[in-house]
């Protein structure tokens, strides 16, 4: 344990703390910290519409100047002192407004403030993710479900934002509102105080409780929208799949399912919402009956006045919302919570080393695997005892079975994965002691199924080299056979990819990916089975640019066709995870293996044009 | 290197436009979603007027606990205002856990049925519609924009009816207490509402302008994931991190403008409001002196201020809402009610809703039967399919196929070769009606196809697709989609004869194996098998196979060619494939070049012709290559 931490850090692994809410905040404390003092001020001023009101009541119902606020009387007295009474009213009407107006521009600040305070660390949590993911070990991705992950990155990481920059303030506001209130109403009547705020604990721990509960709900919820997603988008990109099959019955089926699933466990959640706002309803009115009813009979009493009476009833039901208020907020909270754990889950997962770059000025491009071994999941080695060496600039293809190890051999050699025992090396170096983006710099890999950027297709070729200029561009786009196919399309070299390069052929994207690849011109050239959608005299064409660089670069070469193998220097022959047969075209072919069957299916193949051109051309003749 | 905001992104479609108009009619058919919950509609309304009249009583009740004391005294009598107190309080809250649980019902309903028709429409709709829709602009109408409008639909009706029952309901007793007051206090409204509105649409504005960015940003994430090898061997990390920062940046600047205004647009109302706070005090204070008020009346005036502009703010909300989200209808709408373009003919429908009558003749569901008729009346197998004159286009003026004539019988096997692009793929989607030609006609045995149902149709066809594209769920329910009633036995079946059992059953839960989301967890051979497995247990009349053995190597394709000749007897097929192999064998090749059928014959009779096919045939030959290359690399020979 020790050990592979001291490695890590050797090794320069870093690794994204995990994001707990407090840590999210740094350096955006100092905003939070002004948006709670705007707030507390807001506050403050927003009490003086009731207090001052309470306090003119008070000078109407007794007749009596004595009773009100004493600047303002005396500023009423001074003014005019035969309707002072008419005077001070007018008067606490104004410094009511102004109050108000005073208490908005604070409101204001809280809400300027803590929104560049939440935006700030939301935008650094969404960079971190983003980064992270181009990070992380490429496991991770075997077992990950890509609309799951996105969902983590989009609408879980926005429930986090809602609750940064509307939650918190709102159990700021509540927490605020009730201590700059209680001194006040204490100050006022201490009876009627405590009365005032009686059931607003229960209010709290009701919701709290409530919240508690229904958590699971919101996950099942949530869950269910999420598998409802998951069904429509399957349905929609694989709609030719669906008609070829006449299956629209069974796939409405199938949604109706899902959408009736989410449906109902919404509307159940929904359902135990109206519950909770109708019982919190009830606590809360509850509250200001008690202070109504309890403040008539002490009037009758004469311990209050009215205006006390007037005043507390608007302070309590001013606090008594937010105090509402929390259990959504808390639900938010919750959400969260749950939200959290869930990007905590991605930012956890831990991240390829990245050492710094070897001082290697020149790769040569020389290969070797030695005893390497390799299994995703323990029991099913993919690559068993696999020893190679390739020499510097040579041509090596692997023909072998689906299944059978081919490109987990490539993932290997890029460090995408990292072999369970053996060695892999560059030039003579371990892999595994250089970077890897070093090392995946010196390569350049055309994958199975390439994947395209949303972006123009000159932009998707300089992801390539990104300070090649146009001649390059269109010399590799030539190489690669696709100038043409680019050409003539109506926007040419600046057309978009769509989605998922859904407006390319299969061919075309594969040969848009080909001259990526080469346009990196790299020691090391991949091709994994990337011509595999490309027809035959496409094919031809490439591996006859190809074979001019021959000798340039290395060049590992994975096809199932014999015509894009039988030219390498050697070929290998992989069945199992094992090296079964190694060697050139001419010394395989006479050995009894899955490459002879090969070529002879493509002999017989052969032998059967020859035989219908020379028929032909015979027949022609006679 | 070009943003993401390049118009292209979004593939023409303007995200969110805002509204010029508001359309009734739109609305209108909206609100049709409504109608199955009547009930229910009835009863958020009842409850809502409800609510609004608890919160209109509440400050009578404190005005009478005031003035009773004021009047009485001593001897005042508050215990009858316990009751009201008490029985208001109920009322308010059995009201509002009614209008929850049936604002619940309808919210979650009608997004439901919104979703559902949606869908249904979606699996109608012809790959035509789909061609110029991205997939990710179709899941945000049937997502987002449906929960939007559900949302309007049941809560902005709840705040509709409980907003103007309230403001109603105060301006009445407001004006019995004190006309003169209240009428003051009503003057302010005009210009409350119209900071209002004119606030809340500048926010929406913001925040689409936040939404829009927000699912750029989604689908930047989308693309990290996706292509996350790419990126990584090409070592984007850095790069890809700068772009992105472009978009959360952008973000941030959007959501810090929208947060600002709503924070300067409470403050504005709060102070409005205090402005008629103020007014009630001085006039309903003045008023006092003169004894034309109470205390409890003035009390009850300053709590009706407060809470008189709750409503006019949730209204605001609402009515800018909907302006902003009348896109969002135009959009769901369209998608409900577009037309396929192709669709079952009126004759045709007629002849299905007979044949599916609970109580039909039943001599002449018996005589359907005998002479093997299928739904529509007409035959239900397929012996001949014949085109004539056939053309298409993609509704602009380049013809993608033109004059294709053809006629095929059962068990021949038709192959389609050609260049790319030239028009292979369109010619087998027009023969499977997924495209209607635009000229000429295509008859199953002596039917024009626009004259038999389409479900018919296709559920006679198998299909193997270019990109192979399977479920997620597991092998089995894969092969399965074939045919839904075949056994475990059957589909094992099928998978021996596509040359996938072997390997399936090397994989770790053999035919149980999750295959993930789109196929993720398999290698494209693989999926190339497993859906053919899932043709060949269709079992259809038509079998279509479209590059269908390109990712699989030669010792599986091999495997594959045995079952193979057994699965094209008796049917029509028609084989789109590079490997001229596979095609030798077939009864007919069509050379098809730029949208025409340029040569048309027996691989005997095209290689006596000499042209296209003869040069794509012997390109086949390695020996022919290999004379190519050791011309350029003389030393190799």
């Amino acid at each position: 344990m020790i050990a592979s931490e001291s490695r890590n850090i050797q090794n320069g692994e870093q690794h994204p703390k995990t994001a707990n809410l407090w840590r999210l905040t740094t350096g955006k404390r100092m905003l939070y910290t002004g948006a709670f003092a705007a707030m507390v001020m807001a506050s403050l001023l927003m009490f003086a519409a009731p207090l001052i009101g309470g306090y003119a009541i008070d000078v109407l119902d007794q007749g009596d100047l004595g009773q009100g606020l004493p600047v303002l009387n005396q500023l009423a007295g001074q003014l005019s002192p035969d309707a002072s009474s008419t005077l001070y009213l007018a008067l606490s009407a104004v410094l009511i407004i102004v109050l108000t107006a005073l208490g908005g521009v604070f409101l204001y600040l809280r809400g300027r403030l803590s929104a560049l305070a939440s935006e700030g660390i939301i935008k650094d949590l969404r960079e971190s993710l983003y980064q992270h993911l181009h990070y992380l070990q490429s496991g991770f991705y075997d077992e990950a479900d890509t609309g799951d992950l996105v969902q983590r990155c989009s609408s879980d990481v926005e429930t986090v934002r809602v609750f940064l920059s509307a939650d918190i303030v709102e159990i700021g506001r509540a927490i605020i509102l009730f201590i700059t209130l209680l001194p006040v109403l204490f100050y006022m009547s201490v009876s009627l105080a405590w009365l005032s705020i009686c059931l607003m604990p229960f209010l709290l721990i009701f919701a709290v409780l409530f919240f508690t509960r229904v958590k699971s709900l919101f996950l099942i919820t949530d869950e269910a929208e999420g598998e409802m997603t998951a069904v429509l988008q399957e349905n929609l990109t694989g709609i030719r799949v669906v008609r070829a099959f006449a299956r629209q019955e069974f796939e409405i089926s199938k949604f109706a399912r899902n959408n009736k699933a989410f449906r109902d466990h919404n509307n159940r959640l929904i359902r135990l919402l109206g519950i909770y706002w109708a019982t919190s309803d009830l606590f809360s009115m509850s509250q200001l009956g008690l202070v109504l009813i309890a403040g008539g009979y002490w009037i009758m009493e004469g311990q209050i006045s009215v205006g006390t009476l007037f005043t507390f009833l608007t302070c309590v039901s001013i606090v008594i919302w937010p105090i509402r208020h929390l259990g959504r907020v808390l639900t938010d909270a919750g959400k969260a919570v749950v939200s959290l754990k869930r990007i905590n889950e991605v930012l956890g997962k831990e991240e390829e080393s990245r050492e710094p770059p070897p001082a290697i000025n020149t790769v040569h491009g020389e290969i070797n695997f030695e005893g390497v071994q390799f299994a995703y999941k323990s029991g099913l080695p993919v690559i068993q005892d696999f020893s190679l060496h390739i020499a510097a600039g040579e041509t090596l293809a692997i023909v072998g079975p689906p299944g059978s190890g081919k490109t987990t051999l490539i993932r290997l050699l890029l460090r995408l994965y990292e072999q369970q025992s053996g060695n892999i090396s560059l030039d003579g170096t371990n892999i595994n002691d250089i970077s890897r983006q070093w090392l995946r710099s010196q390569i350049a890999v055309v994958l199975q199924d390439p994947f395209l950027y949303t972006r123009s297709i000159a932009d998707n070729l300089l992801v390539g080299r990104p300070d090649a200029h146009e001649a390059q561009l269109v010399n590799a786009a030539e190489e690669a056979a696709v100038h043409r196919a680019i050409s003539s399309l109506p926007k040419g070299y600046q057309s978009m990819v769509g989605e998922r390069g859904l407006t390319l052929s299969g061919g075309q994207r594969q040969r848009v990916a080909l001259a990526r690849a080469l346009l990196k011109d790299p020691a090391v050239l991949i091709l994994d089975d990337s011509l595999s959608a490309v027809d035959t005299g496409t094919e031809q064409q490439i591996l006859t640019g190809l074979k001019a660089r021959q000798g340039k670069s290395t060049t590992i070469m994975i096809a199932h066709r014999l015509s894009s193998v039988m030219h390498a220097d050697r070929i290998l022959v992989l069945d199992k995870g094992r090296c079964v047969q190694l060697g050139d075209h001419d010394s395989l072919s006479r050995e009894p293996g899955i490459y002879q069957r090969l070529c002879e299916i493509q002999m017989a193949l052969d032998k059967q044009i020859d035989q219908d051109v020379h028929q032909r051309d015979a027949g022609g003749k006679g | 290197m070009s943003d993401y905001d390049d118009d292209n992104f979004d593939d023409g479609f303007n995200e969110e436009e805002l509204a010029r108009k508001f359309q009734i009619g739109l609305w209108k058919k909206l609100f049709t979603y409504t109608l199955p919950y009547k009930k229910q509609v009835g009863l958020l309304a009842f409850f809502a007027v409800l609510t609004a009249t608890a919160d209109v009583i509440y400050p009578l009740i404190t005005k009478g606990v005031i003035d009773t004391v004021a009047e009485h005294g001593a001897d005042a009598r508050l215990v009858p205002y316990v009751y009201y107190y008490l029985g208001c309080t109920l009322l308010l809250s059995l009201s509002v856990g009614g209008f929850i649980w049936m604002g619940g019902i309808i919210r979650t309903h009608v997004s439901h049925d919104i979703r559902r028709d949606g869908f249904e429409n979606l699996q109608r709709l012809s790959f035509s519609y789909y061609d110029h829709r991205p997939v990710g602009w179709l899941m945000a109408r049937m997502t987002s924009d449906c929960e939007r409008l559900s949302n309007i639909l049941a809560w902005g009706v709840l705040d509709l009816v409980w907003g103007i029952t309230l403001m109603a309901g105060i301006a009445v007793v407001m004006m019995i207490m004190n006309l003169k007051l209240a009428l003051l206090i009503l003057a302010i409204i005009p210009l409350l509402a119209w900071v209002s509105v004119s606030f809340k649409k500048r926010i929406l504005i913001s925040a689409r302008e936040v939404r829009r960015t927000n699912s750029r940003i989604t689908g930047a994430y989308n693309e990290a994931i996706m292509g996350v090898q790419t990126s990584k061997t090409y070592v984007r990390e850095a790069e890809n991190l700068s772009d992105f920062q472009k978009l959360t940046s952008g973000m941030n600047a959007a959501s810090v403008t929208n947060l600002t205004q709503s924070a300067i647009y409470v403050p504005i109302v709060l102070t409005l409001a205090s402005l008629a706070t103020g007014l009630a005090l001085a006039v309903g204070g003045f008023d006092m002196l003169g004894g034309a008020m109470t205390a409890g009346m003035l009390i009850a005036f300053l709590a009706y201020t407060r809470h008189f502009f709750e409503p006019i703010e949730e209204l605001g909300h609402w009515f800018a809402e909907m302006q902003m989200a009348q896109a969002s209808a135009e959009r769901i709408i369209s998608l409900i009610e577009t037309e396929p373009e192709i669709a079952d003919s009126e004759h045709v429908l007629q002849c299905l809703w007979r044949a599916e009558q609970p109580e039909p003749d039943t001599q002449a569901t018996s005589r359907l039967r005998a002479k093997n008729r299928a739904l529509d009346g007409g035959l239900d197998s397929i012996s001949r399919i014949e085109l004539q004159d056939v053309g298409f286009s993609y509704g602009d003026d380049n013809p993608v196929l033109q004059n294709i004539n053809l006629s095929v019988n059962s068990g021949e096997t038709i192959a389609i070769v050609g260049p790319t692009g030239g028009g292979k793929s369109t010619l087998v989607n027009v023969i499977c009606r997924f495209y209607e030609p635009v000229a000429g006609r295509v008859l199953i045995d002596g039917v024009d196809y626009r004259d038999r149902s389409l479900h018919w149709l296709q559920s006679n066809l198998g299909m193997v697709l270019q990109n192979a594209h399977v479920f997620s769920g597991s092998i089995m329910e894969n092969i399965r989609y074939g045919n839904l009633s075949a056994t475990d036995a059957d589909v094992i079946t099928a998978a021996k004869t596509a040359g996938a059992h072997d390997l399936i059953v090397t994989l770790p839960d053999a035919y149980q194996t999750e295959v993930g989301e789109g196929g993720s967890k398999l290698s494209a051979g693989q999926k190339q098998l497993v859906s053919f497995a899932r043709a060949i247990l269709a079992d259809p009349a038509i079998l279509i196979m479209d590059e269908a053995t390109s990712s699989i190597d030669t010792e599986t394709e091999r495997r594959i060619q045995f079952g193979l000749q057994k699965l094209l007897q008796g049917r029509i097929s028609f084989v789109i494939a590079h490997r001229l192999s596979t095609i030798r064998n077939a009864t007919r090749i069509l050379v098809v070049v730029d949208g025409r059928i340029v040569e048309q014959g027996t691989h005997a009779q095209l290689l006596e012709l000499g042209k296209h096919y003869y040069q794509l045939y012997t390109q086949q030959s390695i020996s022919q290559s290999a004379r190519e290359i050791s011309t350029l690399r003389p030393g190799l020979a």
